[in-house]
Order: structure tokens, then C-alpha cells, then sequence
């Protein structure tokens, strides 16, 4: 892959959490536009590469380097990279009790805003904005009125993070796990989300167990980690052979 | 002499210094002879360090001439409703009738100086006045009694449901040195009576102020009272309330407690449900800082049965704050079909912070439903990723969790002048938490 079209570039990551190593030696280039897949067994290591990506201060980097839009990643704050673009959809939302979803959303769009340099917005103009990104997604104004995540199912949640992603048009998006737990109805508007979301300028990774999110969110790569690499990359085709083979069969092949 | 024989001295020389009017006063003046500073062996004062109170001896502003002019434009904003509300102005204890505006009271409704009303020997007044307090339950009770001079005394009539709060501003200032301010409230309202009642308790200027005051309302058959209470002192105020508050049937109190001024502050509620169907609803939100101690006395006795009671205390700690929350629900034999549900939560913003809590039930009747629970946490490291990684600042991101812990006490503010006014102060309280606090 030439360097110069990379969004995201990753090379022979180590990363660790209590000193127990998980990442040992992942690349991964990510070029605008292109979405990629990451499957793998439990305890591969792929939510930790989400959580790294995103600057959690629980995993310590080791060794390796991860560069995007040609900056050194490891360098910014979690705050710095949300405002130049990286999003993380969360694999478990947290509640934040007594914060109102819209009063958050708002705070976390001006904040972007403002370290962008760009005026915040009113509060008519974000009313405006969030009607239009609701309708958009087909989703309703019910969630706006809580408190963040508090109280919401398993789909609510994962539908406040799509809401996020489309009201913060990210240029890298991580959806970590954003399938598990779904019924077929919330997983079917979810992916519709992301979908409308696919954008020439924008990249995603999705983090998933299952084959079945890729049947309507299709990747260009599917890659498949296992023991803290990437040990296997392919299209389409690989994720059909992993649901039909198991995982086993790359897992083992590794093994021997 | 010690010191503290030395201040106890004075004190007892104040008390004397009127010949007593009330049979009250002097059984006050007689417990006072007979009694020194609440210390840690109480109970009630285990965890009160009283040093604050002991440093200076405080003397009542009227023996020591303190005379500022005041006019409504030295209190600046500090009266919250323009026209939507009924205003008292108390400084430095005594009632200022030149700055209150009681126009368009109801003409049976009084809001006065207590010091008229007990000239006037108004009889409700009189057969109400330390009825629930008695000479006192420590010294500073027994001062405040004994020496007993001015507040505000309040009477709603039958049936009457005033249409805007009533809006208490006290306010102190000392130019000479430590000054004693000891208003003595009194709230009656009648059968099915209804008002709202908002204090607001704050400083003209950082100077050495201690208020030592007693509230005693006592609420009839049906009657309902909101009361909020906002304590935001200056860093060298010293504030000691105790409310008493008594319930006749099916009444209701609703009373929302913040407390985050004052370098040494201890609020104490003794909330009695004397008949069948009383509610009472205590939310309460306190705040310490560096060199603050904040204390909570919280005291719910269910007397009758059918009664309903829940007390939703919060702290939020800071540098090396301190605070105290002891709460007590206690459910007499006869009190069944009690419902009544305790919890102190508090978040910890340092290291050095402290909390002690106490929650207590005392059940002795059988058929209740009562719970009770406490919890001392930090800011949830998940919570605040989650708000970083949409860009929140880390400083913000704690002022929101913070703010969002305090979200459902400032709720319970009724009147939205208040309401708003606080939140103001929180957020500015929680602007610059630091890792450290």
C-alpha cells in the first residue's frame, strides 16, 4: 500500500494492560474511504486495539508506532484525537446519570467545534441540526430527553452512538463490537446508519465477532486477529469462510 | 481560667446580660449555667470539630454597634426574584423591615419581625414559640434561646395557598471583629394551607460572622411547605441551624438543603410526623473545600402511622474538604405501614477529601418498608474516557459528572430563580477540578 493515501497507518503494535501484553506486533494500513473488518475469536486483542486507538489510559503501548494524517497518534490526548477525527462507537456505552443526552451532545459538538477553530453552535442551529441528523437515521427524538445512555436498552445505546458518529462526521470511525446484543430490528437501523455514513473522505473499522453485521455493512477487508496480530486478511469471502470453518481453522493453522 | 472556661464565661454573661421574657428564656439561661460546649463524647458531635467555633468569642451585633446602612443596592443580586416573590431582608439577625416587600400579601397572612410580634404578644406566636425546640439540645441552641431578640415569624391562615415564595435574604458583615448573628424563625401554617418558603443565607463581605440560628415550623392538618435552603457563606462564616419542623396529618415538607459556603457549617433538622398521612421529602446537597467543614444532621421520626418519608443526601468533596452526613430515621412502635427510604451518596474529588457518614434506621414498629444505603465514590474513569473521546476537555468532562451527580437534588428546587442561581454557583464551584481534586 503506498504510504501517501494512508488515513491510518499501524506498525508491529505491542500494547499491554497490568503488564499483560495483548497487542503483540499488529499492522494495519487504513486509507480514506476504505472499510475494514476485524474478526477474531474472544480475547484476540481486537477490543484493545479500539480502546488504544481511542487513547484509553488503561493500555500501555510498548512498542510500535501508529501514525494518522501523518501525525504521531500515541501523542495526542483522547480528547485531541476526537477533534481530529477518530471516533470510537463503544462496545458498552457508559451511563452518565443526571447529564441530559441533548445538553451532551451539544457540549461535545461546540467542544469539537471550538478546537477546530469554528464558532460554537446555538442552540436553535444544533436543534436544527440534530432534527435533520434524527430524520436522516430514522430514529426519533425520544433518547434526546435523558440522561446519556441511562436507563437505555441494549439497541438504545448503541443507536446514541450512531447518532454521535453522524452528528460528529469522524474521519476515522472504530465501532467496537456495535452488533453485539442486538435483535434483528436494531441491527438492521444500525447498519442502515452506518451505511448513510459511507463517505469517500470517511474510513471505518469495524470490530466484530459475528459475520452477520458484514451481510449489510459491507467491508473491503476483513482481517482476522488472533492472539494480538492480524494473522489473516481478506475480502468478503473470508468472513463467509470463517462462519461456515470457525475460527479454529485460522487459529489452529497459526498454532502449527 | 482555660480558654474555654473563658469563653463559656462570656457566653453565660451575654445570656444574662436581658432580663429573660419568656419562662423559655430562662430556663435557656439555666442550661447554659449548667452545661459546656457539646464536645466529641456526644454523639451528635462525635465527628464535629469544634475548634472553629471556639477560636473567637462571638459577640451579638446589637452589643456591639454595628450600624451599616443597607439598601437594596448593597445586596446586589442576591435577592433572586424580582416581582415573583415575597422578600425578606435579615441582617445580621435582625429583621429589616425598610428592605422588605411584602406588598400584595394576603391580608391574613403575616410575615413579620419576630421582635414585633413578641412585643405584640401575638397569641399564635406565643403559643407556638419554642414549643419544639424547648431551652435547646446544646449550648448554641440554649444561646440562641436565652438571648433571643429577633427573626421572622410567619403565619399562614387556613386554606390560604400563597401564590409567590416567600424569600428570606440574610445576610451578615462585621467590621469590629467576631459577630454573633442569632435570627430565631417561626413558620405556622394552618389547615390546608400552602406556601414555599426559600432562604437564602450569604455574606455582604468575607468577615468573621457566626450565625447561630433556630427555625421551628410546625405544619397542620393538610398543610404543605416547600422550603429550600441555600447556605453560601463567605470563607470565614461559621453557620449553626437548627430547623424543627412538626407535622400534623396527611401534611407535607418538602425541604431541599444546599450547603457549600462558610469555613464551618452545621445544619441539623429534627423532623417530627406526628399524625397519620405526613410526608416528608428531605433533599440535601453539600459541598466542602479546602479548610471547609461541612456538617448534616439529619433526624426523621415517624410517630404515627401511615407516615411517608425520604431523605436523598449528596456531598461533593474537594481539596481537603470535610463533611459529616448523619442521618437518622427512626420508626416508632406505632408508626406502622411506615414507608421511608434513606441514602447519602457522595463523590470524592481528592485524596485529602473526607467524608464520615452515618445512616441509621431505628424500627421498632413491624410492618414497614424501609430501606437505607450509603456510597463514597470518585469519578468514574469510564465516564470520563466516554466524554473525552467525544472531545469533552478533561476539566469539563469532571464538571459535567459532577454537576450530573448533583443534577437530581438541584431538581428538587422547586422555584426556578433558585434553581437557576445554583446550578450558576455549582458550576462555578466545579470548574477547575483538577486529577488532584
Amino acid at each position: 500500500m503506498k504510504q501517501t493515501s494512508s488515513l491510518l497507518s499501524v506498525n508491529h503494535l505491542q500494547a499491554s494492560v497490568d503488564n499483560k501484553p495483548i497487542l503483540k506486533g499488529l499492522n494495519l494500513e487504513v486509507k480514506a474511504g476504505e472499510i475494514h473488518a476485524i474478526m477474531g475469536p474472544n480475547g484476540s486483542g481486537k477490543s484493545t486495539f479500539a480502546n488504544v486507538l481511542a487513547g484509553h489510559e488503561d493500555y500501555t503501548v510498548s512498542a510500535g508506532n501508529i501514525h494518522y494524517l501523518g501525525e504521531n497518534l500515541l501523542d495526542l490526548s483522547v480528547e485531541e484525537r476526537a477533534h481530529k477525527g477518530i471516533f470510537l462507537a463503544f462496545q458498552y456505552p457508559v451511563e452518565i446519570p443526571g447529564v441530559n443526552n441533548m445538553v451532551f451532545l451539544r457540549t461535545a459538538l461546540n467542544a469539537m467545534r471550538t478546537a477546530k477553530g469554528e464558532d460554537e453552535l446555538s442552540a436553535p442551529a444544533f436543534m436544527k441540526l440534530i432534527r435533520k441528523t434524527l430524520a436522516e437515521l430514522e430514529m426519533d427524538d425520544r433518547l434526546l430527553k435523558r440522561a446519556v445512555n441511562v436507563g437505555f436498552s441494549g439497541g438504545e445505546k448503541k443507536r446514541n452512538e450512531i447518532l454521535q458518529m453522524a452528528l460528529f462526521q469522524p474521519r476515522l470511525a472504530i465501532l467496537d463490537e456495535t452488533d453485539s446484543g442486538l435483535d434483528i430490528d436494531a441491527l438492521r437501523q444500525v447498519a442502515k446508519g452506518v451505511n448513510k455514513l459511507r463517505d469517500p473522505q470517511r474510513s471505518m473499522i469495524l470490530v466484530t465477532h459475528y459475520q452477520r453485521l458484514l451481510d449489510s455493512i459491507e467491508p473491503d477487508y476483513v482481517h482476522v486477529m488472533a492472539d494480538g496480530r492480524i494473522v489473516r486478511t481478506g475480502d468478503k469471502s473470508l468472513a463467509l469462510e470463517l462462519e461456515d470453518k470457525g475460527y479454529s481453522w485460522i487459529t489452529d493453522e497459526e498454532a502449527a | 481560667m482555660s480558654d474555654q472556661q473563658a469563653l463559656l464565661a462570656h457566653y453565660r454573661a451575654l445570656a444574662q446580660r436581658d432580663q429573660p421574657v419568656l419562662p423559655l428564656q430562662q430556663q435557656a439561661q439555666q442550661y447554659l449555667q449548667q452545661h459546656g460546649f457539646p464536645d466529641k463524647k456526644i454523639e451528635d458531635w462525635h465527628y464535629t470539630a469544634l475548634n472553629p467555633l471556639l477560636e473567637h468569642a462571638f459577640t451579638p451585633a446589637s452589643a456591639m454597634d454595628e450600624t451599616l446602612e443597607l439598601d437594596r443596592h448593597t445586596l446586589g443580586d442576591l435577592l433572586l426574584g424580582n416581582e415573583e416573590s415575597y422578600q425578606v431582608v435579615v441582617y445580621n439577625g435582625a429583621y429589616q423591615s425598610q428592605l422588605s416587600k411584602t406588598r400584595g400579601l394576603p391580608a391574613a397572612v403575616q410575615i413579620d419581625s419576630l421582635q414585633q410580634a413578641l412585643a405584640g404578644q401575638d397569641q399564635t406566636l406565643m403559643a407556638h414559640l419554642g414549643k419544639l425546640s424547648g431551652e435547646g439540645e446544646h449550648l448554641f441552641n440554649a444561646l440562641n434561646t436565652a438571648y433571643l431578640q429577633d427573626g421572622v415569624y410567619i403565619r399562614v391562615p387556613a386554606g390560604c395557598k400563597l401564590d409567590k415564595p416567600i424569600e428570606i435574604l440574610h445576610v451578615s458583615l462585621s467590621f469590629s471583629g467576631a459577630l454573633m448573628a442569632q435570627p430565631r424563625h417561626l413558620v405556622v401554617l394552618e389547615a390546608g394551607a400552602e406556601a414555599s418558603l426559600v432562604e437564602h443565607y450569604a455574606s455582604l463581605g468575607d468577615s468573621l460572622c457566626f450565625n447561630n440560628m433556630i427555625s421551628e415550623v410546625f405544619l397542620a392538618e393538610q398543610a404543605k411547605l416547600h422550603h429550600a435552603r441555600l447556605q453560601n457563606e463567605s470563607r470565614q462564616t461559621r453557620h449553626l441551624a437548627s430547623l424543627y419542623i412538626q407535622q400534623q396529618q396527611a401534611s407535607q415538607y418538602h425541604a431541599t438543603s444546599i450547603a457549600m459556603g462558610g469555613l464551618w457549617s452545621r445544619i441539623e433538622f429534627h423532623n417530627s410526623l406526628d399524625a397519620p398521612g405526613a410526608e416528608a421529602w428531605h433533599a440535601g446537597l453539600y459541598m466542602a473545600g479546602n479548610a471547609q467543614l461541612n456538617n448534616n444532621h439529619l433526624k426523621v421520626l415517624h410517630r404515627a402511622a401511615g407516615c411517608r418519608s425520604r431523605e436523598v443526601y449528596k456531598g461533593i468533596l474537594k481539596g481537603q474538604g470535610r463533611a459529616v452526613f448523619d442521618g437518622l430515621v427512626k420508626v416508632d412502635i406505632d408508626a406502622q405501614q411506615t414507608h421511608a427510604h434513606l441514602s447519602n451518596a457522595n463523590l470524592l474529588l481528592s485524596r485529602d477529601a473526607e467524608i464520615d457518614t452515618k445512616p441509621i434506621l431505628e424500627i421498632e414498629a413491624d410492618d414497614v418498608q424501609c430501606s437505607h444505603g450509603t456510597t463514597v465514590g470518585q469519578i468514574d474513569p469510564e465516564l470520563l474516557f466516554y466524554l473525552r473521546a467525544r472531545g469533552i476537555p478533561e476539566h469539563q468532562a469532571r464538571q459535567m459528572i459532577c454537576l450530573g451527580f448533583a443534577g437530581d437534588i438541584v431538581e428538587t428546587l422547586h422555584w426556578p430563580p433558585l434553581r437557576d442561581y445554583v446550578e450558576g454557583l455549582l458550576q462555578q464551584r466545579l470548574q477547575h477540578i483538577t486529577r488532584i481534586g
